[in-house]
Protein backbone atom coordinates (compact mmCIF):
# COMPACT_ATOMS: atom_id res chain seq x y z
CA UNK A 1 0.00 0.00 0.00
CA UNK A 2 2.80 2.40 1.01
CA UNK A 3 4.77 1.39 -2.09
CA UNK A 4 1.92 2.17 -4.52
CA UNK A 5 1.29 5.48 -2.79
CA UNK A 6 4.94 6.36 -3.34
CA UNK A 7 4.67 5.34 -7.00
CA UNK A 8 1.59 7.54 -7.39
CA UNK A 9 3.47 10.41 -5.85
CA UNK A 10 6.36 9.97 -8.28
CA UNK A 11 3.94 9.74 -11.21
CA UNK A 12 2.19 12.89 -10.06
CA UNK A 13 5.49 14.69 -9.80
CA UNK A 14 6.94 13.55 -13.12
CA UNK A 15 4.85 15.68 -15.53
CA UNK A 16 5.83 18.80 -13.61
CA UNK A 17 9.43 17.74 -13.59
CA UNK A 18 9.40 17.15 -17.33
CA UNK A 19 7.74 20.49 -18.08
CA UNK A 20 10.12 22.35 -15.75
CA UNK A 21 13.09 20.63 -17.41
CA UNK A 22 11.74 21.44 -20.88
CA UNK A 23 11.15 25.02 -19.81
CA UNK A 24 14.75 25.31 -18.65
CA UNK A 25 16.04 23.94 -21.97
CA UNK A 26 13.78 26.26 -24.01
CA UNK A 27 14.82 29.21 -21.84
CA UNK A 28 18.52 28.38 -22.33
CA UNK A 29 18.06 28.05 -26.12
CA UNK A 30 16.10 31.31 -26.19
CA UNK A 31 18.82 33.10 -24.24
CA UNK A 32 21.49 31.81 -26.65
CA UNK A 33 19.46 32.87 -29.69
CA UNK A 34 18.89 36.36 -28.23
CA UNK A 35 22.61 36.58 -27.36
CA UNK A 36 23.68 35.62 -30.89
CA UNK A 37 21.16 38.06 -32.39
CA UNK A 38 22.48 40.85 -30.13
CA UNK A 39 26.08 40.12 -31.06
CA UNK A 40 25.31 39.90 -34.77
CA UNK A 41 23.38 43.17 -34.57
CA UNK A 42 26.22 44.81 -32.62
CA UNK A 43 28.79 43.69 -35.20
CA UNK A 44 26.65 45.04 -38.07
CA UNK A 45 26.19 48.37 -36.27
CA UNK A 46 29.97 48.57 -35.79
CA UNK A 47 30.48 47.83 -39.49
CA UNK A 48 28.06 50.65 -40.32
CA UNK A 49 30.00 53.06 -38.08
CA UNK A 50 33.29 52.05 -39.72
CA UNK A 51 31.90 52.48 -43.25
CA UNK A 52 30.62 55.96 -42.34
CA UNK A 53 34.20 57.00 -41.43
CA UNK A 54 35.20 56.54 -45.10
CA UNK A 55 32.77 59.24 -46.36
CA UNK A 56 34.74 61.51 -46.18
CA UNK A 57 37.82 59.55 -45.06
CA UNK A 58 38.44 60.06 -41.35
CA UNK A 59 41.43 57.82 -40.60
CA UNK A 60 44.41 58.31 -38.31
CA UNK A 61 47.34 57.47 -40.61
CA UNK A 62 49.90 57.27 -37.77
CA UNK A 63 47.80 54.65 -36.05
CA UNK A 64 47.28 52.87 -39.39
CA UNK A 65 51.05 52.68 -39.94
CA UNK A 66 51.66 51.45 -36.38
CA UNK A 67 49.00 48.75 -36.70
CA UNK A 68 50.17 47.61 -40.13
CA UNK A 69 53.63 47.05 -38.65
CA UNK A 70 52.36 45.43 -35.43
CA UNK A 71 49.84 43.13 -37.09
CA UNK A 72 51.71 42.37 -40.30
CA UNK A 73 55.48 42.45 -39.90
CA UNK A 74 55.45 40.85 -36.48
CA UNK A 75 53.22 38.00 -37.72
CA UNK A 76 55.61 37.02 -40.52
CA UNK A 77 57.77 34.53 -38.54
CA UNK A 78 54.86 32.56 -37.07
CA UNK A 79 52.94 32.51 -40.37
CA UNK A 80 56.11 31.45 -42.22
CA UNK A 81 56.83 28.63 -39.78
CA UNK A 82 53.25 27.34 -39.85
CA UNK A 83 53.11 27.51 -43.63
CA UNK A 84 56.29 25.46 -44.16
CA UNK A 85 54.76 22.61 -42.18
CA UNK A 86 51.36 22.95 -43.87
CA UNK A 87 53.11 22.31 -47.19
CA UNK A 88 55.14 19.48 -45.67
CA UNK A 89 52.06 17.76 -44.23
CA UNK A 90 50.36 17.90 -47.64
CA UNK A 91 53.23 15.97 -49.23
CA UNK A 92 53.67 13.54 -46.33
CA UNK A 93 49.94 12.66 -46.37
CA UNK A 94 49.95 12.18 -50.14
CA UNK A 95 53.25 10.31 -50.35
CA UNK A 96 51.86 6.78 -49.87
CA UNK A 97 49.38 7.15 -52.78
CA UNK A 98 51.86 9.06 -54.97
CA UNK A 99 54.35 6.20 -54.66
CA UNK A 100 51.62 3.55 -55.16
CA UNK A 101 50.34 5.12 -58.40
CA UNK A 102 53.65 6.75 -59.46
CA UNK A 103 51.79 10.04 -59.71
CA UNK A 104 54.72 12.32 -58.90
CA UNK A 105 53.76 14.74 -61.68
CA UNK A 106 50.50 15.53 -59.87
CA UNK A 107 51.99 16.31 -56.45
CA UNK A 108 52.58 19.96 -57.34
CA UNK A 109 49.05 20.34 -58.68
CA UNK A 110 47.49 18.57 -55.67
CA UNK A 111 49.44 20.56 -53.10
CA UNK A 112 48.88 23.83 -54.98
CA UNK A 113 45.14 23.22 -55.38
CA UNK A 114 44.55 22.45 -51.70
CA UNK A 115 46.94 25.07 -50.31
CA UNK A 116 45.91 27.97 -52.56
CA UNK A 117 42.16 27.38 -52.52
CA UNK A 118 41.50 26.05 -49.03
CA UNK A 119 44.14 25.10 -46.51
CA UNK A 120 46.41 28.15 -46.84
CA UNK A 121 43.76 30.85 -46.35
CA UNK A 122 41.97 28.94 -43.56
CA UNK A 123 45.00 28.00 -41.49
CA UNK A 124 46.65 31.39 -41.90
CA UNK A 125 43.38 33.10 -40.92
CA UNK A 126 43.09 30.90 -37.81
CA UNK A 127 46.70 31.68 -36.84
CA UNK A 128 46.06 35.37 -37.48
CA UNK A 129 42.89 35.27 -35.39
CA UNK A 130 44.74 33.62 -32.49
CA UNK A 131 47.66 36.01 -32.60
CA UNK A 132 46.35 39.35 -33.87
CA UNK A 133 42.58 39.11 -33.26
CA UNK A 134 42.91 37.93 -29.65
CA UNK A 135 45.55 40.57 -28.98
CA UNK A 136 43.34 43.25 -30.49
CA UNK A 137 40.34 42.23 -28.36
CA UNK A 138 42.45 42.17 -25.19
CA UNK A 139 43.97 45.58 -25.96
CA UNK A 140 40.63 47.24 -26.72
CA UNK A 141 38.96 45.51 -23.75
CA UNK A 142 41.66 46.74 -21.39
CA UNK A 143 41.23 50.24 -22.80
CA UNK A 144 37.51 50.01 -22.06
CA UNK A 145 37.87 48.80 -18.45
CA UNK A 146 40.61 51.34 -17.66
CA UNK A 147 38.47 54.15 -19.15
CA UNK A 148 41.03 54.90 -21.89
CA UNK A 149 38.22 54.89 -24.47
CA UNK A 150 36.31 57.45 -22.36
CA UNK A 151 39.60 59.34 -22.09
CA UNK A 152 39.77 59.51 -25.90
CA UNK A 153 36.15 60.67 -26.12
CA UNK A 154 36.81 63.33 -23.46
CA UNK A 155 39.62 64.67 -25.68
CA UNK A 156 37.06 65.03 -28.52
CA UNK A 157 38.78 62.21 -30.43
CA UNK A 158 36.47 59.72 -32.10
CA UNK A 159 37.48 56.19 -30.94
CA UNK A 160 36.10 54.64 -34.13
CA UNK A 161 38.23 56.70 -36.50
CA UNK A 162 41.30 56.78 -34.22
CA UNK A 163 41.32 53.19 -32.92
CA UNK A 164 38.95 50.98 -34.88
CA UNK A 165 39.29 52.04 -38.53
CA UNK A 166 43.13 51.65 -38.58
CA UNK A 167 42.84 48.20 -36.97
CA UNK A 168 40.05 47.20 -39.35
CA UNK A 169 42.08 48.19 -42.43
CA UNK A 170 45.31 46.71 -41.06
CA UNK A 171 43.74 43.35 -40.31
CA UNK A 172 42.08 42.99 -43.70
CA UNK A 173 45.11 44.23 -45.63
CA UNK A 174 47.68 42.31 -43.64
CA UNK A 175 45.79 39.01 -43.66
CA UNK A 176 45.62 39.30 -47.46
CA UNK A 177 49.37 39.95 -47.72
CA UNK A 178 50.20 37.25 -45.15
CA UNK A 179 48.05 34.77 -47.10
CA UNK A 180 50.03 35.49 -50.28
CA UNK A 181 53.27 35.13 -48.31
CA UNK A 182 52.09 32.04 -46.42
CA UNK A 183 50.85 30.32 -49.59
CA UNK A 184 54.25 30.83 -51.24
CA UNK A 185 56.08 29.48 -48.19
CA UNK A 186 53.68 26.51 -47.97
CA UNK A 187 54.30 25.68 -51.64
CA UNK A 188 58.06 25.92 -51.10
CA UNK A 189 57.68 23.70 -48.02
CA UNK A 190 55.73 21.16 -50.05
CA UNK A 191 58.33 21.26 -52.85
CA UNK A 192 61.17 20.84 -50.36
CA UNK A 193 59.57 17.90 -48.55
CA UNK A 194 58.50 16.45 -51.94
CA UNK A 195 62.14 16.38 -52.95
CA UNK A 196 63.35 15.04 -49.60
CA UNK A 197 60.74 12.30 -49.17
CA UNK A 198 59.67 11.43 -52.73
CA UNK A 199 62.60 12.70 -54.75
CA UNK A 200 60.39 14.99 -56.83
CA UNK A 201 62.40 17.71 -58.52
CA UNK A 202 61.38 21.37 -57.87
CA UNK A 203 61.00 21.88 -61.62
CA UNK A 204 58.50 19.01 -61.85
CA UNK A 205 56.67 20.16 -58.75
CA UNK A 206 56.21 23.76 -59.95
CA UNK A 207 55.46 22.60 -63.50
CA UNK A 208 52.43 20.76 -62.03
CA UNK A 209 51.28 24.02 -60.44
CA UNK A 210 51.76 26.29 -63.45
CA UNK A 211 50.37 23.87 -66.01
CA UNK A 212 47.38 22.41 -64.17
CA UNK A 213 46.19 25.22 -61.88
CA UNK A 214 44.11 28.10 -63.21
CA UNK A 215 44.51 31.73 -62.04
CA UNK A 216 41.00 31.46 -60.55
CA UNK A 217 42.31 28.83 -58.10
CA UNK A 218 44.66 31.49 -56.74
CA UNK A 219 42.00 34.23 -56.71
CA UNK A 220 39.52 32.05 -54.79
CA UNK A 221 41.93 31.73 -51.88
CA UNK A 222 42.70 35.43 -51.91
CA UNK A 223 39.00 36.40 -51.98
CA UNK A 224 38.52 34.12 -48.99
CA UNK A 225 41.39 35.77 -47.13
CA UNK A 226 39.72 39.18 -47.57
CA UNK A 227 36.44 37.86 -46.15
CA UNK A 228 38.24 36.11 -43.27
CA UNK A 229 40.12 39.36 -42.52
CA UNK A 230 36.80 41.22 -42.39
CA UNK A 231 35.35 38.64 -39.98
CA UNK A 232 38.39 38.67 -37.67
CA UNK A 233 38.57 42.49 -37.69
CA UNK A 234 34.89 42.95 -36.90
CA UNK A 235 34.59 40.27 -34.22
CA UNK A 236 37.83 41.23 -32.45
CA UNK A 237 36.95 44.93 -32.41
CA UNK A 238 33.32 44.32 -31.41
CA UNK A 239 34.10 41.99 -28.50
CA UNK A 240 36.91 44.30 -27.36
CA UNK A 241 34.64 47.34 -27.25
CA UNK A 242 31.79 45.36 -25.62
CA UNK A 243 33.85 44.31 -22.59
CA UNK A 244 32.08 44.65 -19.24
CA UNK A 245 33.24 43.65 -15.79
CA UNK A 246 36.98 44.26 -15.41
CA UNK A 247 39.75 41.72 -16.02
CA UNK A 248 37.45 38.63 -16.11
CA UNK A 249 35.39 40.48 -18.72
CA UNK A 250 38.50 40.94 -20.88
CA UNK A 251 39.22 37.19 -20.65
CA UNK A 252 35.64 36.34 -21.63
CA UNK A 253 35.78 38.79 -24.55
CA UNK A 254 39.03 37.32 -25.91
CA UNK A 255 37.52 33.85 -25.70
CA UNK A 256 34.30 34.96 -27.42
CA UNK A 257 36.25 36.81 -30.13
CA UNK A 258 38.45 33.82 -31.02
CA UNK A 259 35.47 31.43 -31.05
CA UNK A 260 33.32 33.81 -33.13
CA UNK A 261 36.17 34.35 -35.61
CA UNK A 262 36.78 30.61 -36.00
CA UNK A 263 33.08 29.87 -36.48
CA UNK A 264 32.79 32.79 -38.89
CA UNK A 265 35.80 31.58 -40.89
CA UNK A 266 34.46 28.03 -41.31
CA UNK A 267 30.85 29.03 -42.03
CA UNK A 268 31.85 31.72 -44.52
CA UNK A 269 34.33 29.32 -46.15
CA UNK A 270 31.51 26.84 -46.75
CA UNK A 271 29.30 29.43 -48.44
CA UNK A 272 32.17 31.08 -50.32
CA UNK A 273 33.20 27.75 -51.78
CA UNK A 274 29.70 27.44 -53.29
CA UNK A 275 29.52 31.07 -54.36
CA UNK A 276 32.85 31.37 -56.13
CA UNK A 277 32.83 28.01 -57.93
CA UNK B 1 28.47 78.91 -16.89
CA UNK B 2 27.39 75.33 -16.27
CA UNK B 3 23.86 74.52 -15.09
CA UNK B 4 22.41 71.13 -14.15
CA UNK B 5 18.62 71.25 -13.86
CA UNK B 6 16.68 68.42 -12.23
CA UNK B 7 19.23 65.84 -13.33
CA UNK B 8 18.21 62.22 -12.75
CA UNK B 9 20.23 59.12 -13.50
CA UNK B 10 19.70 55.47 -12.59
CA UNK B 11 21.75 52.37 -13.28
CA UNK B 12 19.32 49.46 -13.41
CA UNK B 13 17.16 49.79 -10.29
CA UNK B 14 19.70 51.94 -8.45
CA UNK B 15 18.92 55.64 -8.56
CA UNK B 16 22.18 57.61 -8.36
CA UNK B 17 21.11 61.18 -9.14
CA UNK B 18 17.61 62.18 -8.16
CA UNK B 19 16.91 65.71 -9.30
CA UNK B 20 20.22 67.54 -8.92
CA UNK B 21 20.13 71.33 -9.46
CA UNK B 22 23.55 73.01 -9.51
CA UNK B 23 24.89 76.16 -11.18
CA UNK B 24 28.64 76.71 -11.57
CA UNK B 25 29.90 80.18 -12.41
CA UNK B 26 32.72 81.08 -14.81
CA UNK B 27 36.23 81.09 -13.37
CA UNK B 28 35.15 79.31 -10.17
CA UNK B 29 36.93 76.48 -8.40
CA UNK B 30 33.87 74.41 -7.63
CA UNK B 31 34.11 71.26 -5.52
CA UNK B 32 31.64 68.36 -5.60
CA UNK B 33 31.85 66.31 -2.43
CA UNK B 34 30.01 63.40 -0.90
CA UNK B 35 30.40 59.76 0.05
CA UNK B 36 31.79 57.19 -2.37
CA UNK B 37 29.15 56.02 -4.84
CA UNK B 38 26.93 59.08 -4.31
CA UNK B 39 27.20 60.10 -7.99
CA UNK B 40 29.87 62.84 -8.01
CA UNK B 41 31.80 61.39 -10.98
CA UNK B 42 28.51 60.45 -12.64
CA UNK B 43 27.44 64.11 -12.45
CA UNK B 44 30.55 65.49 -14.18
CA UNK B 45 30.58 62.75 -16.81
CA UNK B 46 27.14 64.02 -17.88
CA UNK B 47 28.64 67.39 -18.75
CA UNK B 48 30.86 65.96 -21.49
CA UNK B 49 28.34 63.38 -22.70
CA UNK B 50 30.09 60.27 -21.40
CA UNK B 51 26.78 59.54 -19.68
CA UNK B 52 23.30 60.69 -20.70
CA UNK B 53 20.66 61.72 -18.15
CA UNK B 54 17.39 59.83 -17.72
CA UNK B 55 15.69 63.17 -17.01
CA UNK B 56 16.75 66.77 -16.58
CA UNK B 57 18.76 69.29 -18.54
CA UNK B 58 22.36 70.47 -18.74
CA UNK B 59 23.23 73.96 -19.92
CA UNK B 60 26.64 75.16 -21.02
CA UNK B 61 26.48 78.95 -21.43
CA UNK B 62 22.72 78.77 -22.00
CA UNK B 63 22.99 76.03 -24.65
CA UNK B 64 21.11 72.86 -23.69
CA UNK B 65 23.59 70.06 -24.35
CA UNK B 66 22.14 66.89 -22.87
CA UNK B 67 20.44 65.84 -26.12
CA UNK B 68 23.41 66.40 -28.44
CA UNK B 69 24.66 63.53 -30.58
CA UNK B 70 28.08 61.98 -29.95
CA UNK B 71 29.54 63.99 -32.85
CA UNK B 72 27.94 67.24 -31.67
CA UNK B 73 29.47 66.64 -28.24
CA UNK B 74 32.99 66.96 -29.69
CA UNK B 75 32.62 70.75 -29.70
CA UNK B 76 31.59 70.67 -26.03
CA UNK B 77 34.52 68.40 -25.15
CA UNK B 78 37.00 70.80 -26.75
CA UNK B 79 35.74 73.45 -24.31
CA UNK B 80 35.49 71.11 -21.29
CA UNK B 81 38.56 69.00 -20.61
CA UNK B 82 38.47 66.19 -18.09
CA UNK B 83 41.21 64.70 -15.92
CA UNK B 84 40.09 61.23 -14.87
CA UNK B 85 40.68 59.63 -11.50
CA UNK B 86 42.95 56.97 -13.03
CA UNK B 87 44.56 59.37 -15.53
CA UNK B 88 43.49 57.25 -18.56
CA UNK B 89 46.79 57.79 -20.34
CA UNK B 90 47.18 55.50 -23.35
CA UNK B 91 49.43 52.59 -22.41
CA UNK B 92 50.73 52.11 -25.95
CA UNK B 93 52.03 55.69 -26.22
CA UNK B 94 54.88 57.42 -24.36
CA UNK B 95 54.05 60.38 -22.12
CA UNK B 96 55.16 62.74 -24.89
CA UNK B 97 53.00 60.99 -27.50
CA UNK B 98 50.05 61.02 -25.09
CA UNK B 99 50.28 64.79 -24.74
CA UNK B 100 50.96 65.25 -28.46
CA UNK B 101 47.86 63.30 -29.52
CA UNK B 102 45.20 66.00 -28.90
CA UNK B 103 47.58 68.64 -30.31
CA UNK B 104 48.01 66.64 -33.49
CA UNK B 105 44.29 65.94 -33.82
CA UNK B 106 42.88 69.37 -32.97
CA UNK B 107 45.57 71.84 -33.94
CA UNK B 108 46.26 69.96 -37.19
CA UNK B 109 50.01 70.00 -36.67
CA UNK B 110 52.38 67.42 -38.11
CA UNK B 111 53.79 64.84 -35.76
CA UNK B 112 57.14 66.63 -35.23
CA UNK B 113 55.59 70.02 -34.44
CA UNK B 114 53.03 68.36 -32.15
CA UNK B 115 55.83 66.63 -30.23
CA UNK B 116 57.70 69.94 -29.77
CA UNK B 117 54.50 71.57 -28.46
CA UNK B 118 53.82 68.54 -26.22
CA UNK B 119 57.32 68.81 -24.74
CA UNK B 120 56.58 72.41 -23.70
CA UNK B 121 53.34 71.24 -22.04
CA UNK B 122 55.24 68.55 -20.12
CA UNK B 123 57.71 71.19 -18.92
CA UNK B 124 54.78 73.13 -17.41
CA UNK B 125 53.99 70.18 -15.13
CA UNK B 126 57.70 69.35 -14.56
CA UNK B 127 57.46 66.02 -16.36
CA UNK B 128 59.80 66.70 -19.29
CA UNK B 129 62.42 64.19 -18.10
CA UNK B 130 59.81 61.42 -18.39
CA UNK B 131 58.79 62.36 -21.93
CA UNK B 132 59.93 59.06 -23.45
CA UNK B 133 58.63 56.92 -20.59
CA UNK B 134 55.52 54.78 -20.98
CA UNK B 135 52.74 55.55 -18.45
CA UNK B 136 52.89 52.07 -16.90
CA UNK B 137 56.38 52.87 -15.60
CA UNK B 138 55.21 55.97 -13.70
CA UNK B 139 53.66 56.44 -10.29
CA UNK B 140 50.10 57.76 -9.80
CA UNK B 141 51.17 61.33 -9.11
CA UNK B 142 53.33 61.54 -12.23
CA UNK B 143 50.62 60.01 -14.39
CA UNK B 144 48.15 62.58 -13.08
CA UNK B 145 50.50 65.44 -13.97
CA UNK B 146 50.87 64.08 -17.50
CA UNK B 147 47.08 63.69 -17.73
CA UNK B 148 46.64 67.31 -16.64
CA UNK B 149 49.18 68.44 -19.27
CA UNK B 150 47.31 66.44 -21.92
CA UNK B 151 43.95 67.96 -20.97
CA UNK B 152 45.37 71.49 -20.97
CA UNK B 153 46.68 71.13 -24.53
CA UNK B 154 43.13 71.83 -25.72
CA UNK B 155 43.14 75.18 -23.85
CA UNK B 156 39.75 74.37 -22.31
CA UNK B 157 37.49 76.94 -20.69
CA UNK B 158 36.29 74.35 -18.16
CA UNK B 159 38.35 71.55 -16.62
CA UNK B 160 36.73 68.69 -14.74
CA UNK B 161 39.00 66.96 -12.22
CA UNK B 162 37.87 63.58 -10.91
CA UNK B 163 39.60 63.03 -7.56
CA UNK B 164 42.86 64.70 -8.66
CA UNK B 165 44.65 64.24 -5.33
CA UNK B 166 43.51 60.70 -4.47
CA UNK B 167 46.48 58.38 -4.06
CA UNK B 168 49.04 61.20 -4.08
CA UNK B 169 51.52 62.00 -1.34
CA UNK B 170 50.68 65.23 0.57
CA UNK B 171 53.30 67.32 -1.26
CA UNK B 172 52.15 66.20 -4.74
CA UNK B 173 48.53 66.70 -3.67
CA UNK B 174 49.19 70.30 -2.61
CA UNK B 175 51.05 70.94 -5.89
CA UNK B 176 47.96 69.80 -7.77
CA UNK B 177 45.86 72.14 -5.59
CA UNK B 178 48.16 75.04 -6.47
CA UNK B 179 47.91 74.16 -10.16
CA UNK B 180 44.10 74.13 -10.03
CA UNK B 181 43.99 77.45 -8.18
CA UNK B 182 46.40 79.01 -10.71
CA UNK B 183 44.29 77.80 -13.62
CA UNK B 184 41.32 79.66 -12.20
CA UNK B 185 43.17 82.79 -11.07
CA UNK B 186 45.57 83.30 -13.98
CA UNK B 187 43.78 81.77 -16.94
CA UNK B 188 40.16 82.17 -15.70
CA UNK B 189 39.51 78.48 -16.33
CA UNK B 190 36.47 77.09 -14.51
CA UNK B 191 37.61 74.10 -12.47
CA UNK B 192 35.07 71.54 -11.31
CA UNK B 193 36.70 69.18 -8.83
CA UNK B 194 35.32 65.93 -7.46
CA UNK B 195 37.15 65.23 -4.22
CA UNK B 196 37.15 63.71 -0.73
CA UNK B 197 40.32 65.55 0.20
CA UNK B 198 39.28 67.91 3.00
CA UNK B 199 42.57 69.81 2.87
CA UNK B 200 42.04 70.57 -0.84
CA UNK B 201 38.40 71.44 -0.30
CA UNK B 202 39.03 73.91 2.47
CA UNK B 203 42.09 75.49 0.90
CA UNK B 204 41.18 76.21 -2.73
CA UNK B 205 37.39 75.86 -3.23
CA UNK B 206 35.34 78.93 -4.08
CA UNK B 207 32.10 77.03 -3.64
CA UNK B 208 31.21 73.49 -2.67
CA UNK B 209 28.23 71.26 -3.27
CA UNK B 210 27.60 68.19 -1.18
CA UNK B 211 25.57 65.36 -2.68
CA UNK B 212 23.75 62.92 -0.44
CA UNK B 213 21.33 60.20 -1.52
CA UNK B 214 21.18 61.57 -5.06
CA UNK B 215 20.26 65.10 -4.05
CA UNK B 216 22.02 68.34 -3.19
CA UNK B 217 22.49 68.43 0.58
CA UNK B 218 24.26 71.78 0.81
CA UNK B 219 25.64 74.25 -1.70
CA UNK B 220 27.75 77.09 -0.40
CA UNK B 221 31.13 78.62 0.30
CA UNK B 222 33.84 77.12 2.51
CA UNK B 223 32.65 79.25 5.43
CA UNK B 224 29.06 78.20 4.96
CA UNK B 225 30.19 74.57 5.12
CA UNK B 226 32.28 75.21 8.23
CA UNK B 227 29.32 76.92 9.92
CA UNK B 228 26.72 74.35 8.81
CA UNK B 229 24.74 72.75 11.64
CA UNK B 230 23.45 69.95 9.37
CA UNK B 231 24.57 66.73 11.13
CA UNK B 232 25.17 64.97 7.77
CA UNK B 233 27.42 67.79 6.54
CA UNK B 234 29.18 68.00 9.90
CA UNK B 235 29.86 64.27 9.96
CA UNK B 236 31.33 64.41 6.44
CA UNK B 237 33.59 67.41 6.98
CA UNK B 238 34.83 66.14 10.32
CA UNK B 239 35.31 62.66 8.91
CA UNK B 240 33.60 61.09 11.91
CA UNK B 241 32.66 57.40 11.89
CA UNK B 242 29.75 58.08 14.25
CA UNK B 243 26.72 59.99 13.02
CA UNK B 244 23.54 59.93 10.98
CA UNK B 245 25.20 59.17 7.62
CA UNK B 246 24.32 55.77 6.16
Amino acid sequence: MTESLAQLEVAAKQPGRVSRGAERVVRRIGRSVVGIAQQTGGILVLLGKIVRRFFPPDIDYYELKRNLHKMGNRSLPIIGLTSVFVGAIMVVQASAYVQQFSATAFVGWGAGYVILRELGPILIALMFSGRVGANNTAELGTMVVTEQIDGLRSLAIDPISYLIVPRFLSMIGMLFILTVFGNLIALCGAALFGQLTLGIEWRVFFHGITELLKPWDVYVGLIKSLVFGLIIALSSCYFGLAVRGGAPGVGRAVNASVVASAVGIFVSDYFLTFLVD
Amino acid sequence: MIRFVGLCKSFGTKSVLDGVDVTIGKGEVFFIIGQSGVGKSVLIKHLIGLLRPDRGEIYLDDQEISRLTERQYFAVRRRCGMVFQHSTLFDSLTCLENVALPIRKHKHLGKKKALVEAHKRLEQVHMEEFAQTFPAALGDGMRKRVAIARTLTMDPEFVLFDEPTTGLDPVSARRVDVLIRELADRLHVTCVVVSHDLTSIFSIADRIVMLYKGKVRLLGTRDEFRRSADPIVRQFITGSAEGPME
